[in-house]
């Protein structure tokens, strides 16, 4: 064997790989794979550079494991011991589980980055499939001026990504679809998951107390989703379900969120009234009884709706805000329950004031005397209601050529002499006026309809693709100029093959394509006209180098 | 700015008014200069308060001896927090304008339990309390009988005036009350007892004293020092209290007596409703009360308490209420009536007998308001129609008037959403109630506004029965999981600790972009003390018509009083009840000319003549008659149209010289003329 002195976590017989038998061993900092009989690997992957694990779903004939690379590549293994296939895939599932995270900080910080990149930004990843996967250009051309910004900044700028909030409904997304006979199949994801626990803490303790150890994860959540937990209109019935707690320590959150009280004096319906008719007195409108003992089943499923609503929606708030506002928050809590304790006739609690005289400010009464701010100044008002309206000519004219030529018909019109004895025949005025008036050949232009109308929209999208593609190869192209190093030279060169090649493989089979849906050929005109642009300004660089050669 | 109102002078805190300010301020001065009484309708967030602040403080300078004192009643402690904020504002100006430290004292009682000494509310210029403090007899009493007569009485948010002042006047009675009524009663005669035995001149002394009679009572009265106390009624101010209650030992005996008979009286199996009369007949015969020591009943009480130098009066809370109870049926022969319930209609097995005794005349707490000061001021943002309010409150007001809100744009949106869009008829009436068509389309309703309306909805509905099964019936449909999507979901409960909560929540909700619903219910604390003020309420829904549950027979008891005694018909004080209350809903969402919002009404019969002729004409006039009847589409189309218009940018400049006026806008003849038919006379 190649390196005795490793550690070998793991070794598993029987995996074939590409239909060669073999072993399969798991060390300390790679997996490895060598065919039977042979004493070298033939497929030896660090930790470091997995993205990630798959496995074939159960009940599949062929049990099989496969990496993914950070490069994109993968490797599949198929284990093929007939007795205890699964339980050796399950075993180095398990270890690989465990072992991936560790070595995932440790990975190529630059892969990271780079697959961040691509993940963030669906245009460049758009384009990296364009160019880089259908190798038009190699992946080093591709990142080659990207990543000279990503180094350069500071990778804790980049890290401080925006906390995204919880969907209010998220809970409601996870729809439920009936599997054909009697079942439900409830489809979770990671998202979802991460949504739960953020919402509720208290099913993240069960969580971890659980799984994997009582539960699997699946038990846990078709437990959850059998829970009246889930379902909010049902009522605590049984204890031996594991979410009975849970709801208990919600009532209890909530509890303990209502015995807070509330900050903003104004909204507290506590102290709203000054409460003075004593027992006894008043008119007693139909109290509503609260003991709990003659209400029926049916109202205490409602008022359980309704309370679990508060609940969710709090807690959905809350998760929102979580991070780092509850520092400030227990600031000013505190420094307001200090307020109310020394509360007395003249002294009022500064919130509480601060809230009372922003009630009663009428901003317009006053005489403004903030920063005078310019005003929007709208000639359309339509126009800012309503969007931008996509511009419907296809070709733009500048308002000087507008401006030019109004002058110039303007002048032309003023010189103008009627030559009474060369005026056009009436056939050929009419026909003129024919091709002149609404639907004439000459009026076509006009009532040409927008692009978006015309093609249908994937076409649109690849145009798009093609677009960005090509623009980021002309950029390369261009950027070469002047050629004044020899690294440069050979890059010129190699950008025309590219492009040569991207005109090839990807330009080519879009317009047979289009023709073939009998669309206007005219769409990737332009394309081509950049193209050509480039290969002339190659070929005038190349002729005057040869001349400069000879 | 300087005003001049019909020649007063009056200070305004503010660089600019709005029109409709000025044209408040004329009326209110003609009603302090008439000396009379004025019921004044002005639209929220239009700035009634300071208006109202700002000229009677005037009135009072320029006529230190026509109006003494100021006394500002309004409903909730938030509500007499921003009077004084206003106030302050006010005397700050006045200083700065003068020159002079002002020498005006206001007082603000907020809460009971920083209740005041009295004798500083005499000396107060102004006095700004809670309603209780003037209409509740037992409060009154304590605080403010010894008010100067040359008051002017302002009564803010007084839409709902009719209840408070039933409320004060009603008792009920459990067996609770009882037991600890038959404690109290044994306490006293314990103390009696010793007292008997250590000081027996002091019950000497007492006794003397009711002998007498309560002349100096009558003489206060007559010499007009005092604010009259409805429990006390003017007769037995004449006379000495009655010999068979005079001993203290007698009182007691007496007392037991009557309890003994209103024990009989909670062993019933069938509900029982009768008059003063009949009541008193009956306790006569059972057992030979007479009416006349009966009535003074709650005075001699209070001598026996004042004597036994008893320092918690609030332990003896029920034996109070008992006397109360006593001295008012035995004055009233009208106006209240006796229900006795030996359970409660939901639960008939459980027995928990009850005697309600209910006032159904409001005038009967206020009369004595009316009588005594020469100018009480009745004024709120929702007092349509108008001409209701003199009637059951029974007074003759000089002045009445509906101020409409002038504005430079149209800033409320009030819509009619009378079908859904499978055209069913949308409506809460009882007979469609439990339809699930209906609700699934107030469920669309509200799916759908919640999509287009940015920040927070508020919807109320009729009653909280009501909403819970609508809820309910919404989860169980998937609506609420859709509106979910949208925006958080926030729901009134029962208890006003949860609904705080929520409400903080709801307007975190808004104020950080994701937007909230608030569920909630009309007559509820949140309808009647929260305003949503801009981006907090973009619109509100009004899910039916928030009639009061009429199943009652305390409620039909009144209405039936009122069509005897008032000629109002029992429908049109039922649809005047609900439509103050629909209004009081949907003008949450405006609180001033910069604010925005949709009013929905979603019932169709709010599109009829008689509800919508009720509604406030702030709010009516903007009614068209193509919104009477819209689907669920039109109302969303029409929504995004008006929310797209009132999201431009509202400055200053666009309202100038419409409906915010500077000095020498106001001052132009023609602005003069327009003004005057701000104010809509009835």
């Amino acid at each position: 064997m190649a390196s005795l002195s490793e550690e070998v976590l793991l070794v598993v017989k029987k995996v074939r790989q590409r239909k060669q038998d073999g072993t399969l061993y798991l060390m300390a900092e790679r997996i490895a794979w060598g065919p039977e009989g042979k004493d070298r690997f033939t497929v030896s992957h660090l930790y470091a550079d997995i993205r990630c694990q798959k496995i074939s779903p159960d009940g599949k004939s062929k049990i099989q494991l496969q990496l993914v690379l950070h490069t994109g590549e993968s490797t599949t293994f198929h284990f093929a011991n007939e007795s205890s296939a699964l339980k050796d895939r399950d075993a180095a599932k398990e270890l690989l589980q465990q072992l991936l995270p560790k070595f995932k900080k440790k990975a190529n910080k630059e892969l990271e980055e780079k697959n961040r990149m691509l993940q963030e930004d669906p245009v460049l990843f758009q384009l990296y499939k364009d160019l880089v996967v259908s190798q038009v250009i190699s992946a080093e051309e591709f990142w080659a001026n990207r990543l000279g910004g990503i180094n350069n900044t500071d990778p804790g700028l980049c890290d401080n990504k925006q906390e995204v909030g919880i969907s209010g409904a998220f809970l409601a997304d996870i729809r439920p679809q009936t599997d054909g006979c009697n079942g439900l199949r409830y489809n979770l994801t990671a998202d979802i998951i991460e949504s739960i626990f953020r919402t509720y803490p208290a099913v993240k303790q069960k969580y971890s107390e659980n799984v994997p150890h009582n539960l699997t994860e699946k038990e846990f959540w078709t437990r959850f989703f059998q829970s009246h937990y889930f379902h909010r209109d049902r009522i605590n019935t049984g204890t031996q379900d594991i979410f009975s707690e849970c709801a208990k320590q919600d009532d209890k959150g909530l509890k303990s969120m209502v015995s807070q009280g509330v900050k903003n004096p104004l909204v507290d319906l506590l102290s709203l009234e000054d409460k003075t008719l004593d027992e006894g007195y008043g008119l007693c409108t139909s109290t509503p009884s609260t003991s709990s003992s003659n209400r029926t089943v049916k109202d205490s499923s409602n008022s359980a709706i309704i309370k679990r609503f508060n609940h969710h929606s709090a807690m959905v708030l809350a998760a929102g805000s979580r991070k780092g506002d509850t520092q400030v928050d227990q600031a000013s809590e505190t420094s307001s329950t200090d307020g109310n304790s020394r509360d007395s006739d003249f002294f009022q609690p500064p919130v509480k004031k601060v809230r009372l005289q922003e009630a009663i400010e009428y901003e317009d009464l006053q005489r403004e005397n903030g920063p005078k701010t310019v005003a929007l100044n709208l000639k359309k008002a339509d126009r800012y209601a309503h969007g931008p309206v996509p511009l419907q000519s296809q070709q733009y004219t500048t308002s000087q050529d507008i401006i030019n030529s109004v002058n110039y018909i303007q002048h032309e019109m003023a010189n103008y002499k009627p030559n009474l004895t060369q005026v056009l025949s009436s056939t050929s005025a009419s026909s003129a006026i024919a091709a002149l008036s609404p639907g004439g050949v000459l009026m076509q232009a006009g009532a040409q309809q927008a692009i978006n109308q015309m093609v249908p929209p994937e076409v649109q999208g690849e145009l798009k693709h093609l677009y960005a593609a090509a623009g980021e190869l002309l950029r390369h192209f261009w950027a070469c100029f002047p050629v004044n190093t020899p690294f440069l030279e050979e890059k010129v060169m190699k950008m025309k093959s590219n492009l040569e090649r991207f005109q090839m493989t990807k330009l080519r089979p879009f317009q047979d394509k289009i023709q073939r849906q009998y669309l206007s050929t005219n769409l990737t005109g332009h394309l081509e006209e950049m193209l050509q642009t480039a290969y002339s300004k190659f070929h005038i660089w190349q002729t005057r180098r040869m001349m400069r050669k000879t | 700015m300087k005003l001049n109102i019909e020649g007063l002078l009056v200070y305004f805190p503010y660089d600019y008014i709005y029109p409709e300010q000025y044209s408040y301020m004329l009326e209110l001065k003609r009603t302090l200069d008439a000396k009379g009484h004025g019921v004044l309708e002005m639209p929220s967030g239009t700035g009634k308060t300071i208006s109202l602040l700002s000229l009677i403080v005037a009135y009072q300078r320029a006529f230190p001896l026509e109006v003494t004192k100021l006394i500002y009643c309004s409903r909730t402690v938030p509500e007499i927090e921003k009077v004084v904020e206003e106030l302050r504002k006010l005397m700050e100006f006045y200083s700065k304008e003068t020159g002079e430290t002002n020498n005006f004292l206001a007082l603000a009682l907020s809460s009971r339990k920083n209740l005041c000494i009295h004798p500083e509310i005499l000396h107060a210029n102004i006095v700004v309390y809670s309603y209780h403090y003037l209409l509740d007899p037992k409060i009154a009493d304590l605080v403010s009988k010894e008010l100067a007569k040359k008051s002017v009485v302002v009564f803010d948010e007084a839409h709902n005036i009719d209840n408070v002042c039933i409320d004060s006047m009603s008792v009920n009675i459990t067996r609770r009350t009882l037991d600890r009524c038959q404690n109290n009663v044994d306490t006293l005669q314990n103390t009696i007892q010793k007292i008997k035995e250590t000081d027996a001149a002091k019950l000497r002394e007492e006794y003397r004293r009711l002998v007498d009679g309560l002349k100096e009572a009558s003489v206060a009265r007559e010499t007009d020092i005092y604010l009259s106390n409805p429990v006390l009624p003017d007769e037995i101010l004449q006379e000495a209290v009655p010999g068979t209650i005079r001993t203290a030992e007698h009182f007691v005996g007496f007392l037991r007596r009557f309890l003994e008979y209103l024990k009989s009286r909670l062993r019933v199996q069938h509900v029982v409703q009768e008059s003063t009369p009949q009541f008193l007949k009956d306790i006569f015969d059972k057992v030979c009360i007479d009416r006349k020591p009966l009535r003074f009943c709650a005075e001699r009480l209070q001598s026996l308490l004042r004597t036994l130098e008893i320092a918690d009066i609030a332990d003896f809370s029920a034996v109070t209420l008992i006397s109360n109870f006593a001295t008012l049926v035995s004055t009233y022969s009208q106006g209240f009536t006796i229900i006795i319930e030996p359970f409660e209609d939901r639960t008939p097995t459980i027995a928990n007998p009850v005697l309600h005794f209910s006032c159904m005349d409001p005038s009967i707490a206020i009369k004595p308001v009316f009588q005594r000061f020469q100018s009480v001021v009745i004024t709120s943002g929702t007092l349509s129609p108008l001409d209701i309010y003199p009637r059951i409150l029974d007074f003759r007001p000089v002045t009445m008037a509906s101020f409409t809100m002038t504005l430079a744009r149209t800033c409320l949106c009030p819509l009619i959403v009378g079908r859904g869009n499978d055209q069913v008829a949308l409506s809460s009436k009882f007979e469609t109630r439990e339809d699930f068509a209906v609700i699934r389309n107030y469920g669309n309703l509200l799916l759908e506004m919640s999509a287009v309306v940015p920040d927070g909805i508020v919807a109320f509905f009729t009653s909280y029965v009501y909403m819970e099964n609508i809820v309910a019936s919404w989860y169980e449909q998937g609506i609420l999981e859709n509106i979910q999507r949208n925006k958080l979901i926030f729901i009134e409960t029962q208890d006003a600790a949860e609904t705080s909560m929520a409400l903080e929540k709801y307007q975190e909700a808004c104020e950080n972009g994701r937007g909230a619903i608030l569920l909630s219910v009309a007559r509820g604390k949140v309808s009647e003390g929260i305003d949503f003020v801009h981006h907090f309420g973009r619109a509100v829904i009004m899910f039916g018509v928030p009639y009061v549950y009429t199943q009652s027979r305390i409620l039909k008891a009144r209405l039936e009083y009122l069509r005897d005694q008032f000629q109002i018909r029992e429908n049109d004080f039922l649809t005047f009840d609900a439509m103050r209350h629909a209004a009081q809903c949907v003008g949450r969402a405006i609180r001033g000319k910069t604010d925005y919002g949709l009013m929905i009404f979603a019932d169709k019969r709010y599109a009829r003549a008689d509800k919508r002729g009720k509604l406030p004409r702030w709010i009516q006039e903007h009614i068209t008659d193509g919104s009477l009847n819209l689907t669920v589409d039109e109302t969303v189309q029409l929504s995004k149209h008006f929310l797209r218009q009132m999201a431009q940018p509202f400055r200053q400049e666009d309202q100038l010289g419409l409906s915010l006026l500077t000095l020498e806008q106001l001052q132009s003849e023609e602005m003069l003329k327009k003004i005057t038919q701000i104010a809509h006379q009835t």
